[in-house]
């Protein structure tokens, strides 16, 4: 299948949706792995305390690709993950997490043809706020 | 001649932050060329960046053939019809011939380079009708890959141009193109390039 292909097949329906409670302790213990020194991100106790900003790019889905996707994990690697941030996260917040396929492309480049898959993450909190989109993006080598 | 922005997927560099950094560093450049990996950028207006930073910003794409990538100067409606720019399968030789349809310029880039530059598949796939120019000048080249675009020139009588190919703003500048002629929109660029007025050079001091 053609990358435009596979896009029309599995892309832009939710294929996989967590739900997961936020705790300050994870929030903190998340900054304090990233190096944040500011108590607002690392301090329960501070009255504006809430996630840094990168902090949903650490949630994964129960899949990484909609079922039957056509992969080749043994040629696969992470391309790396990107965030919008659209509202702070909270301790107590209750958030869920739809999976979409955001876009499949092929490039080429010194090491031959690219396929790049990319994941997309929404995270939304109890009030159905839209907190931040996750991109994640796998790489399928040789891809033809 | 030959840089990507954040538009591209593997661009890092937002356009003013490649203004600020040749301002800063006084890169002896006039402007640059944003030739976008596998489209052309229609959504970005830089013309208040030029006016701020008097520099001339213009856009180009960088499409992906058989036979490697190509800069294509003097995008236009037609062009963008008469193949996909998102294809990284497109035939060299269509792609030759449109451009030139079209009132474009097409440039093989870094043709040196393996696996997405042209020489290597000019011996395995045969020789293309229709190059005139070729980047031989490229800033992100490894060891012997311009000398072989160099060589490649020089056989076949091709025109050269320079780019810096970069996707950072501190590569900008790496490599360039002089032109003689008085260049002040894309028109100009094509128009100088269907020409003989200009030359390659260095990688630039400074940079």
């Amino acid at each position: 299948m053609t990358a435009a292909e596979l896009l029309s097949e599995y892309g832009d329906h939710v294929f996989d949706e967590i739900d997961l409670e936020i705790e300050a302790d994870s929030l903190a213990g998340f900054a304090t792995a990233c190096g944040e020194t500011q108590s607002r991100f690392i301090d329960p106790s501070h009255p504006d305390f809430q996630s840094v900003p990168n902090y949903l790019t650490r949630i994964h889905g129960t899949r990484s690709l909609p079922q039957g996707f056509p992969v080749e994990m043994h040629r696969c690697f992470d391309a790396g993950k990107s965030i919008e941030v659209h509202k702070a996260v909270r301790p107590g917040d209750r958030v869920t997490g739809k999976s979409v396929i955001a876009d499949i492309y092929e490039k080429s480049g010194r090491t031959g043809t690219m396929l790049f898959i990319v994941h997309r993450m929404n995270f939304y909190n109890q009030d159905d706020d839209h907190l931040a989109t996750v991109d994640w993006r796998l790489v399928q080598r040789e891809f033809s | 001649m030959h840089s990507h922005s954040i538009a591209s997927d593997d661009g890092r560099a937002k356009v003013e932050n490649y203004c600020q950094w040749i301002q800063k560093k006084k890169i002896p450049i006039d402007g640059f060329v944003l030739s976008e990996h596998r489209q052309f950028d229609d959504a970005n207006d830089y013309r208040a960046l030029e006016d701020r930073f008097g520099l001339m910003i213009l856009k180009a794409s960088e499409v992906e053939t058989e036979y490697g990538h190509v800069l294509v100067y003097g995008v236009n409606d037609d062009l963008k019809a008469s193949f996909d720019f998102a294809d990284i399968r497109n035939p060299l030789a269509r792609v030759l011939e449109e451009a030139k349809r079209c009132g474009a310029v097409a440039v093989p880039c870094h043709p040196g380079r393996p696996k997405v530059g042209m020489c290597a598949h000019w011996e395995t796939k045969g020789e293309v009708e229709g190059v005139e120019i070729v980047e031989t000048l490229n800033g992100g080249s490894r060891d012997g890959e311009n000398e072989e675009a160099i060589l490649y020139a020089e056989r076949y009588g091709w025109k050269r141009i320079g780019g810096s190919d970069s996707h950072i703003v501190s590569h900008i500048g790496r490599c360039a193109t002089r032109f003689t002629a008085d260049i002040q929109d894309i028109d100009g660029l094509v128009s100088a390039l269907k020409n003989d007025e200009y030359e390659a050079v260095l990688p630039l001091e400074g940079t």
